[in-house]
């Protein structure tokens, strides 16, 4: 298919603001947090504005909650469509999952139960966010650490068929694939073959944490051997897509993450041809 | 319509983050390795985790000044009393000069509340709405018979704090990681706003406090003088809010007059 490839990107921190506004560094995007300048003005929004002039940009949130039971969030929604039309990313993206009920936020990315009934439900609050921003959103698979009786499918077949129904994207997170897969005891394989990969978008990269025998999506670590070898087999799979590491605690220093990114560089440019990792120019010079 | 099916699930799951009796447990799978207890606990724990990390960063002086076992405690009452109920985690704290001015035995410790006013004074200030502040030569653009009417809008970011007692001097010995004075009465007002976006503080004397507050509420300049007289005669007062005024532009905190 004819996928927009952003190349190879980071999550843009506040520990390297200064950094990235300095040196510029050779990133080819940055991944934003969208609540982090869903405020009124200030340092935020002016860092923002100032790398937004050198960097494209994607837009991540974590607050949509769009398998909440409660109504969608208007005032939320109004100011995630203002923050679109400043920073004009090349797509945003949340998570499949719910994060509050009766209007109480538990500032965490709870999962669904897989079946027909949950299906209907987000596709439909889907449909109703994509009508409002104007444009396609994409969603993002989770670490989960528990399995609902009332699941009547694997994770990726509840994914397709939400994304199918509404019409919107994917961002895979690759770790979290790994995560899930360890956690619920599933092939991380089945996953990747699973997934219909016309829709993906955008590949998350990050590390974790064990807790005893569990692993824990922690983003304060390296990403391991495992999430790699899966990363490269993700490649092999659905050919070039954006990809970016995500850390979110125990922030190193920025040349070391972005020396971590080249990692993933070199894996893409071992398993895709020349061409297939060409970043667009119409989006290379887009900004 | 939402499904009824997941709403009561949705309920069940965030009354089990709460801490509270669910029948959550019963929709989740228990596997060889690990009970639903148990997977349920990672977001239960991971739910305070989170909350207790917004906590200490927004208030990260009043963690300082109570140690880790009080500020623990502060946190686990903070957190029983008051749910998010705003997307940002940004925004999770803002109740807390609520608890400390009422629940003991912080409210019978003052100081508590007033650093931690200090300290969301200045998180407000940190993102407070832009607005582009005027120049001196906006003084002298004032028609004659336009200043007794005259207001001043000030920028978002200025709060005025009236404390009483030396918290500010506490506040900075912990900012830059020294011991704190003793905490003793001494009534002062502060200022806080931000320019060009970092935040600044002064201490204000008792006339720049008293208008500041006036003109805060909207008083006009006729209004301004007459609260000068409390500190000046009549003949100096005019000119003495005009020199004020002088210095809050020179500061950037005015964003308009009309």
């Amino acid at each position: 298919m004819d996928r927009p490839f952003l190349g190879f990107g980071l999550g843009l921190r506040t520990e390297h603001y200064q950094h990235v506004l300095e040196n510029k560094p050779d990133v080819d995007w940055f991944e934003i947090l969208s609540e982090n300048y869903m405020v009124a003005g200030g340092k935020p929004l002016y860092n923002l504005d100032t790398i937004r002039e050198d960097y494209e940009m994607v837009m991540h949130g974590v607050s949509l909650s769009i398998g909440s039971t409660d109504p969608l969030n208007k005032d939320y929604l109004r100011d995630l469509k203002a923050l679109l039309e400043r920073v004009q990313p090349q797509w945003l993206s949340d998570h499949l999952c719910w994060t509050s009920v009766d209007g109480t936020n538990s500032h965490d990315l709870l999962p669904l139960p897989y079946n027909e009934a949950t299906i209907n439900h987000v596709a439909e609050r889907v449909r109703q966010v994509q009508d409002y921003l104007g444009r396609q959103i994409l969603l993002e698979n989770l670490s989960s650490y528990v399995t609902y009786n009332e699941s009547e499918m694997p994770e990726w077949e509840f994914f397709n068929e939400i994304a199918s129904r509404a019409d919107c994207l994917v961002l895979l997170d690759i770790n979290n694939i790994f995560v899930s897969a360890h956690n619920h005891h599933f092939d991380p394989i089945d996953y990747i073959k699973g997934m219909d990969g016309e829709r993906i978008m955008q590949f998350h990269l990050a590390g974790h944490s064990y807790s005893g025998d569990m692993i824990i999506d922690t983003h304060d670590h390296d990403v391991c051997n495992d999430v790699w070898d899966l990363y490269k087999k993700a490649l092999e799979h659905y050919g070039a897509v954006s990809t970016m590491i995500e850390r979110d605690d125990n922030i190193p220093e920025f040349s070391e993450l972005r020396q971590e990114l080249s990692i993933a560089e070199k894996i893409a440019a071992n398993t895709l041809s020349p061409q297939q990792l060409s970043i667009l120019p119409v989006l290379k010079g887009a900004a | 319509m939402p499904s009824t099916e997941l709403r009561k699930l949705q309920q069940s799951f965030f009354g089990h983050l709460l801490g509270e009796k669910t029948d959550v447990v019963k929709h989740i799978q228990s596997t060889v390795d690990r009970s639903a207890e148990q997977r349920l606990h990672i977001y239960s724990s991971g739910y305070r985790l989170r909350l207790k990390e917004a906590i200490s960063t927004d208030l990260d002086k009043l963690y300082s000044y109570l140690g880790d076992e009080m500020f623990e405690h502060l946190m686990d009452v903070y957190i029983d009393t008051y749910h998010s109920h705003h997307p940002s985690l940004r925004y999770y704290s803002q109740h807390m000069c609520e608890l400390l001015a009422t629940q003991k035995p912080f409210s019978d410790v003052p100081e508590l509340l007033e650093l931690a006013r200090i300290e969301q004074a200045f998180n407000f200030s940190f993102d407070a709405a832009d607005c582009d502040t005027i120049g001196i030569e906006s003084i002298a653009k004032i028609q004659a018979e336009s200043w007794a009417q005259l207001t001043i809008q000030f920028h978002s970011s200025m709060q005025l704090l009236e404390l009483q007692k030396n918290t500010f001097p506490v506040w900075k010995a912990l900012s830059q990681n020294q011991t704190p004075p003793e905490s003793v009465f001494d009534a002062s007002t502060w200022m806080i706003w931000r320019k060009q976006l970092v935040s600044r503080f002064r201490v204000l004397d008792e006339a720049e406090a008293a208008l500041l507050r006036e003109a805060k509420k909207g008083a006009n300049f006729s209004r301004l003088c007459e609260a000068m007289l409390s500190f000046s005669d009549e003949e100096q007062a005019p000119m003495q809010v005009i020199a004020l005024l002088q210095t809050w532009i020179n500061e950037q905190l005015v964003c308009h007059l009309s």
